[in-house]
């Protein structure tokens, strides 16, 4: 297209801009893009921003409660556990742990399972038939399950709790971003490209991508937020992180003979297991009516 | 229909010869890490049909706990899985359809905002965090519910359905009805926790489904007939809404599995999640495929049901019966 730059209040606003000028206008969702912000910028320097080392141990202060408690100290904001180490510090690495896995979760399943969906869409025959009983079949084993099957055959660790969550949930997200794709290919626009000849890269980048952008941020959504409970709960159950390593689930299964001592030790890792899916969603629902804005 | 019926079968039948060779290659595997049994040198493909036959046969193998039968024990624990399941669907339903259908109805209103903010808290908590909080309950109210195992153990029910609410009907000549409120006692936390998730899913189902049959040309047709708000919803709009929800709801039936089998562990009820999760922590790894065959087994014929039936009693599905012609 030809967009004369002579005169800069003609040009055209590009859509992605647009999107943007609409979500910066819904001030919740803003908020919340701040606090994934700073909660990725915690995680990725929590080494350096914690007041204590998260295995310091320290035999003077025990099961300290939060400081607005009754007998808390405010050199240990959310108190400290059963070996004298300070909870804040723990809380910043297991989001370490479970935030940052679940990002990278994301990442390895949105650009296999989107390259695998799109391949799947635009081609028909035996391969995408093939490809769809596999799907089918996947799809029935609850992700728990093929969790703990991975598990069983390579052991218990935090890397491996990262690759078994990762491909349980990638079948998901194949058949959802294969639904998105097929439901565009049936629109008159695409039959248009086609009739163009366009070839199938450029039908996906030109034709289908800029249009599946509102389903794909519920799927990564999803995505996203599955794994991080999966994450929390392989840990919990012990299958997921080991000792040292301080992830949210772990955290909170490690302290769960604690809790009639002090409860904050499990309530605390638990209330940012949820503050971390609430605010992601809260984000991700205000991007998505930016988008459905931007295409109206 | 019969074609229809065909096709679908032979779906399962493929479905289920992936799963079979999947579980062949675990069981196997677990053989070759583990050395449970001696290995016996044989070719693969005979291997795996004479596990095949051992399938059809009904017979998985023992435990290497307690010498049960690995198949009867996997299903009677499974049975108690769906027992919660069923209960937290039923609980949810009542709940969640009604805030789904208003929050459709008065969409991006105050009441719409409200219904949603819920559904997201219910989705973002944790499962097994509400279950660890609900565990904690009596010690804040008092022993109002019991939270842990299935049953108290004063009662001696026999195992005829594997479902204990209709197992507990069975002894009411020797306990009463004391043993049926018991076991419905010992479920409500638990589906109460599992519901959390369930309410949000369905309340989000509901109120898409709802928003997209209120915009639909009939429904604005019959406002422009005249006809008044309450009848529109109830006469038109309600069955539309609602059988759409059902196959999106299947979908979600492994997640909902898994959840449940996760609240299981917590709340350490007797189900298949406690008996596979015992089971790997004591290198009882035999439970594995076979409940994996269980739990997979009954995901894809309840999917084959769901599917029949909505052609049955949905007629927009009913183009699905010759999608081929």
């Amino acid at each position: 297209m030809l967009i004369n730059n002579g005169f800069n209040e003609d040009k055209i606003q590009s859509p992605l801009r647009y999107i943007w000028s609409i979500f910066k206008s819904k001030s919740i969702a803003v908020v919340a893009m701040w606090v994934i912000v700073f909660l990725v910028l915690v995680s990725l320097f929590a080494s350096w921003l914690v007041p204590h080392s998260p295995l310091l141990q320290d035999p003077n202060k025990m099961l300290l409660p939060p400081y607005w408690v009754d007998g808390g100290s405010i050199d240990h904001v959310l108190g400290t556990d059963d070996l004298g180490r300070d909870t804040l510090s723990r809380l910043f690495h297991g989001i370490q742990y479970t935030l940052g896995g679940a990002l990278l979760i994301t990442l390895f399943v949105s650009i296999i399972g989107m390259t695998i969906g799109a391949g799947a869409a635009l081609t028909k025959g035996l391969k995408a038939s093939v490809l769809h009983h596999l799907l089918d079949a996947l799809l029935a084993i609850p992700s728990l399950l093929s969790a703990l099957i991975l598990i069983t055959f390579f052991g218990p660790s935090y890397i491996n709790c990262l690759f078994a969550i990762a491909l349980s949930l990638l079948p998901q997200f194949i058949r959802a971003s294969y639904l998105a794709i097929e439901q565009e290919l049936n629109k008159q626009y695409i039959v248009a490209l086609q009739l163009d000849g366009a070839a199938k890269t450029r039908l996906f980048k030109y034709g289908i991508l800029p249009n599946i952008l509102e389903p794909t941020i519920t799927i990564l959504n999803r995505l996203f937020t599955m794994a991080i409970i999966e994450i929390a709960t392989l840990g919990f159950l012990g299958f997921g992180a080991q000792l040292p390593q301080t992830e949210l689930g772990s955290l909170i299964a490690n302290n769960m003979e604690l809790i009639y001592l002090s409860p904050w030790l499990v309530a605390f890792p638990g209330l940012a297991i949820f503050i971390t899916i609430i605010i992601v969603n809260v984000f991700a629902e205000g991007l998505r009516h930016a988008v459905i804005e931007g295409e109206e | 229909m019969l074609s229809f019926l065909i096709r679908r079968l032979n779906l399962l039948l493929i479905t289920a010869f992936i799963l079979t060779i999947l579980a062949f290659a675990i069981d196997r595997t677990i053989l070759i890490h583990h050395q449970t049994q001696p290995i016996v040198q044989q070719d693969y493909i005979l291997q795996y049909f004479s596990y095949l036959w051992q399938i059809f046969s009904a017979d998985l193998g023992h435990s290497a706990l307690d010498q049960q039968p690995l198949l009867q024990r996997g299903l009677t624990f499974f049975a108690s899985t769906l027992e919660l399941c069923f209960v937290a669907l039923l609980f949810s339903c009542i709940i969640a359809i009604p805030l789904g259908l208003l929050a459709g109805l008065f969409r991006n209103t105050k009441l719409d905002y409200a219904i949603m903010t819920v559904a997201i808290i219910g989705l973002a908590l944790p499962v097994f965090w509400v279950g660890v909080m609900a565990v904690l309950l009596p010690s804040v109210w008092g022993d109002i519910l019991p939270v842990d195992g299935n049953m108290s153990l004063v009662y001696d029910i026999p195992v005829v359905t594997g479902f204990l609410l209709i197992d507990t009907l069975f002894v009411t000549p020797q306990y009463g009805l004391f043993a049926f409120f018991d076991r419905v006692a010992h479920l409500i936390l638990p589906a109460a926790v599992l519901s959390f998730f369930l309410i949000a899913e369905i309340v989000r189902l509901t109120r898409h489904s709802m928003t997209m049959v209120m915009r639909s040309n009939y429904i604005q047709t019959a406002y422009a007939k005249g006809f008044s708000r309450t009848k529109i919803v109830f006469k038109h709009a309600l069955n539309n809404a609602l059988p759409p929800i059902i196959p999106q709801l299947r979908l979600q039936l492994s997640t909902i599995l898994s959840f449940a089998m996760t609240i299981e562990i917590v709340f350490n009820l007797n189900g298949i999640g406690t008996w596979l999760f015992n089971s790997l922590k004591t290198g009882d790894y035999h439970a594995l495929p076979a409940g994996m065959l269980i739990i997979t087994g009954f995901i894809l014929m309840f999917s084959i049901a769901i599917e029949i039936t909505m052609v049955i009693i949905s007629p927009i599905r009913r183009g699905s019966l010759y999608a081929d012609k």
